[in-house]
């Protein structure tokens, strides 16, 4: 369960996240949508615990991220909008020590770490150090990493970057599994089409706002207003002179 | 991108900026007071002579060369070979030669600002006591302390290339282990040859003739060395004998032109091949910790907590497969192993307490300049060598100041140990009964150090690991206050503005500290010398005088360091 309470966050005058209210519900597979620059990494950091609110509440199955962020850390897993991941470790290792941040007893662990590695077809390469991998090996790795304790939400920031069409697949099928174990996964991404075949719930945002908010099926009726996709949706209301 | 917040960034650049220059200042004011009054006591209290002076000076110069010519050595090897830059300048239509001459350049302006400044002040501060005129300053600085550095940056530069060529042929491994060998048998010789305890007894019989210019003394290997000619020049500008000053100061000058020619011919003709055979070595590792399953590896069960246990192995596997890292840290305990044995066998006759307590006191202050350079070199980069990656611990559920302890807990373990051994090898001739050869038939006899001598060595034991425990924490904190997640050279990271700052603020400390510690070394050898009572109110008092503000700046290091690390990242 994510709650998001009237959230917003500065830098010096510039707005960047502005008054935003978003409740999600446990098991819902929630996208996030945007222009680049609206403020949806910079929302996502604040829900992560990288950047400190302005002001607003954030709740995280039941826990204030700002007041209670050890435990309400415990509960997520995070996938950052750039893989970055330590040179000098393995894949492998890279697991298990997310593991052991999320105190993960060893023979559990051990377990997950192996159920992981297959989740994400990672075996063949997990035990080279990381500063040799690929953009995409590096955003599997943080996706196996960020489940590797069963958290009962998964917040991701554009999931697709740099990965070819089967690492695409793998990943998204690693969703909906996460989704049919019951996590709820607040996702933003840039690629329509992947938000309407996963997710459950829309919301748009748009120069630091919401600006749409709505589940799959009334999106149809939206999407009957224009022309019939998401994509014109999308540019309708992200339009530059569109007023607020 | 992770940005950093840019609003306080403005306001905060600003305090930072009038801060440091502030620093800066008064540190240079500081060693210019410092090394008057260094120049002044020798001459006038401990009356050590010209001569003397002017060899220590030498002394000093060699160690200064050794430590830049190192210290150029690593920087341009990450550099040169390390910097993902090279790759791209490499492909774009500028020569090899060119981008060679624009990095080593950069190197060498990069990592000898600070030293120029200090140096400057240093110069003046000896300067002044001699009233010397207005040339000397002009001369010192651009006929000399530059020539003298770019020499050593060459000479760093030289060898540096020649390895990397052999290293397409000869295990890397086996090659570095041979030069950290071929420099500490050059420290060791130096010192055998030139031995300063020998020179000291030889001048000290001409006492109180002792300004005399005693050059039959100096064996001819050390007159080859660049850092006697400079001492050489100072010495004949303070007895106007300009003649000579002109001659070394061509000598060094023409030298050092000679050297950057035969570098440049160097980088010219094997640069780009050995730039070629760096990237065959780039994961270089201590293989033999890497066998699978070892108790290190991150499968292994351990008796920490499972946050501390990965966080402790991720700092060891950094550390141990990054050979900027174990490289220089295995250099430096070689170093200090060399320094070390000659020190605990030192034993000098010498008759005034004062010149005791001097050569005390220089032990001393070396020993903690050691540890400040490894906590500098090791410890400044802790919280920035976490780089972009970063975001794991931020958002996993660790608290910033349990990431923070255990980085400061690892290099402060090490290092208090450290000191602690360090602090009893080097009191070893001041702790234990010394053997003295008498004059024949007499054979040879043991005589105990005298009980105050005995005390005062104890109470530099304890005193130790107290100035190391707080020089570790104002550079792990001020590592974090500073911190640069951008940056992944180690060595960068531990030469940048803010690693400078660190450094002066830790000399800073350091000077006062020895200042306060001059008082109960003179005192014990003194009482030694008549014979009479230890004073222990005294005793008492420096060290409350020590450890209090110690352990006040070790409060707000922490405190400081872990208030950064809840920055926005
Ligand atoms: N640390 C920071 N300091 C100042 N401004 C920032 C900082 N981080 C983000 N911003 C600004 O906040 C706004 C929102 O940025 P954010 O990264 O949240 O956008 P985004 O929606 O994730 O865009 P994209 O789709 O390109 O990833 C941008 O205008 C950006 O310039
Ligand atoms: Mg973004």
């Amino acid at each position: 369960m994510i709650e998001l309470k009237i959230l917003t966050k500065k830098f010096g005058s510039f707005v960047a996240v502005d008054d935003v209210s978003l409740s999600i519900p446990s098991g819902e597979f929630f996208g996030f949508l945007g222009p680049n620059g609206a403020g949806k990494t910079t929302t996502i950091k604040m829900m992560t615990g990288l950047f400190k609110p302005t002001s607003g509440q954030i709740t995280i199955n039941g826990f204030d991220v700002v007041k209670q962020p050890l435990e309400a850390k415990s509960t997520f897993g995070y996938i950052p909008d750039h893989p970055y991941l330590y040179d000098k470790l393995t894949g492998r290792e890279f697991i298990y020590y997310m593991g052991g941040l999320y105190k993960m007893e060893k023979n559990d662990l051990k377990e997950n770490v192996e159920r992981v590695i297959d989740l994400l077809e990672l075996a063949s390469w997990v035990d080279k150090k990381t500063e040799d991998y690929s953009q995409g090996m590096r955003q599997r790795v943080t996706f196996a990493a960020a489940f590797v304790h069963k958290p009962k939400t998964v917040i991701i920031d554009e999931p697709m970057v740099g990965l070819d069409p089967r690492s695409a697949r793998i990943v998204k099928d690693s969703l909906k599994q996460q989704a049919k174990d019951g996590a709820s996964i607040f996702m933003s991404t840039h690629i329509l089409e992947m938000a309407e075949e996963l997710c459950d719930r829309i919301g748009i945002i748009n120069k630091s706002k919401i600006i749409f908010l709505d589940t799959r099926e009334n999106l149809h009726l939206h999407k009957i207003k224009y022309d019939g996709n998401l994509e014109s949706v999308f540019l309708e209301l992200t339009k530059e002179d569109k007023e607020l | 991108m992770f940005w950093k917040v840019s609003f306080k960034q403005d306001f905060g650049t600003a305090i930072r900026n009038i801060g440091s220059f502030i620093v800066f200042g008064s540190f240079a004011v500081g060693a210019f007071y410092f090394s008057n009054f260094v120049t002044a006591y020798l001459l006038e209290n401990v009356k050590i002579g010209l001569f003397l002076f002017h060899r220590f000076i030498g002394m000093l110069l060699f160690v200064f060369f050794i430590t830049i010519n190192l210290g150029n050595m690593v920087v341009s090897f990450s550099t040169l070979y390390r910097s993902p830059e090279m790759s791209f300048l490499l492909s774009s239509p500028v020569s090899f030669l060119n981008i060679f001459i624009i990095k080593f350049l950069d190197n060498f302006f990069y990592s000898s600002g600070t030293l120029f400044m200090v140096g400057f002040s240093v110069l003046l501060g000896y300067g002044s006591y001699f009233d010397l005129p207005w040339h000397f300053y002009l001369v010192m600085m651009f006929g000399v302390l530059v020539p003298f550095m770019f020499l050593a940056a060459c000479v760093a530069v030289i060898v540096l290339l020649v390895l990397m060529k052999l290293a397409a042929k000869i295990n890397f491994r086996l090659l570095a282990a041979g030069i950290v060998l071929v420099y500490i048998s050059q420290i060791y010789f130096y010192f055998k040859v030139s031995s300063p305890v020998h020179l000291v007894q030889e001048v000290m019989k001409y006492y109180p003739n002792v300004d005399l210019y005693f050059g039959m003394l100096d064996p001819l290997a050390i007159k080859l060395l660049p850092n006697f000619w400079v001492s050489e020049i100072m010495y004949f500008y303070v007895t106007n004998n300009f003649l000579s000053v002109v001659q070394y100061t061509s000598l060094l000058i023409l030298s050092t032109a000679g050297l950057f020619v035969v570098a440049l011919a160097v980088a010219n003709g094997v640069f780009y091949s050995t730039w070629i055979t760096s990237l065959s070595i780039k994961s270089l590792t201590v293989r033999s910790l890497e066998l699978k399953n070892t108790f290190f590896s991150f499968g292994k069960r351990s008796w920490f907590s499972p946050q501390t246990e990965v966080l402790l192995k991720k700092e060891l596997w950094q550390f141990l497969r990054e050979p900027s890292q174990w490289i220089h840290f295995s250099v430096m305990m070689a170093l200090l192993i060399v320094f070390l044995m000659s020190v605990s066998s030192l034993s000098i006759k010498l008759e005034s307490p004062e010149l005791k307590a001097v050569v005390y006191l220089v032990v001393f202050v070396f020993n903690i300049f050691l540890i400040n350079s490894i906590a500098l070199r090791f410890g400044f980069p802790m919280v920035s060598l976490e780089g972009n990656a970063y975001w794991s611990i931020r958002s996993a559920p660790i608290s910033a100041s349990t990431m923070y302890w255990i980085k400061f807990s690892s290099v402060m373990i090490f290092l208090v140990v450290l000191s602690i051994v360090i602090a009893w090898l080097s009191n070893i001739p001041y702790l234990y009964a010394q053997k003295v050869i008498n004059q024949f038939p007499l054979p040879s006899s043991f005589v105990e150090p005298h009980p105050s001598i005995k005390i005062l060595a104890y109470y530099s034991i304890i005193v130790t690991p107290i100035i190391t425990a707080t020089l570790v924490s104002i550079n792990v904190g001020l590592g974090s206050v500073y911190s640069n997640f951008i940056e992944k050279n180690p060595i960068r990271i531990a030469s940048s503005q803010g690693a400078t700052m660190t450094f002066l603020l830790s000399v800073v400390y350091l000077v006062i500290i020895l200042g306060v510690y001059y008082l109960p070394t003179t005192m014990m050898f003194v009482s030694a010398s008549k014979n009479s009572v230890v004073n222990w109110s005294i005793l008492s008092i420096v060290f409350l005088i020590i450890t209090v503000p110690s352990f006040f700046i070790i409060g707000i290091s922490h405190l400081l360091g872990i208030r950064s690390l809840r920055r926005d990242y």
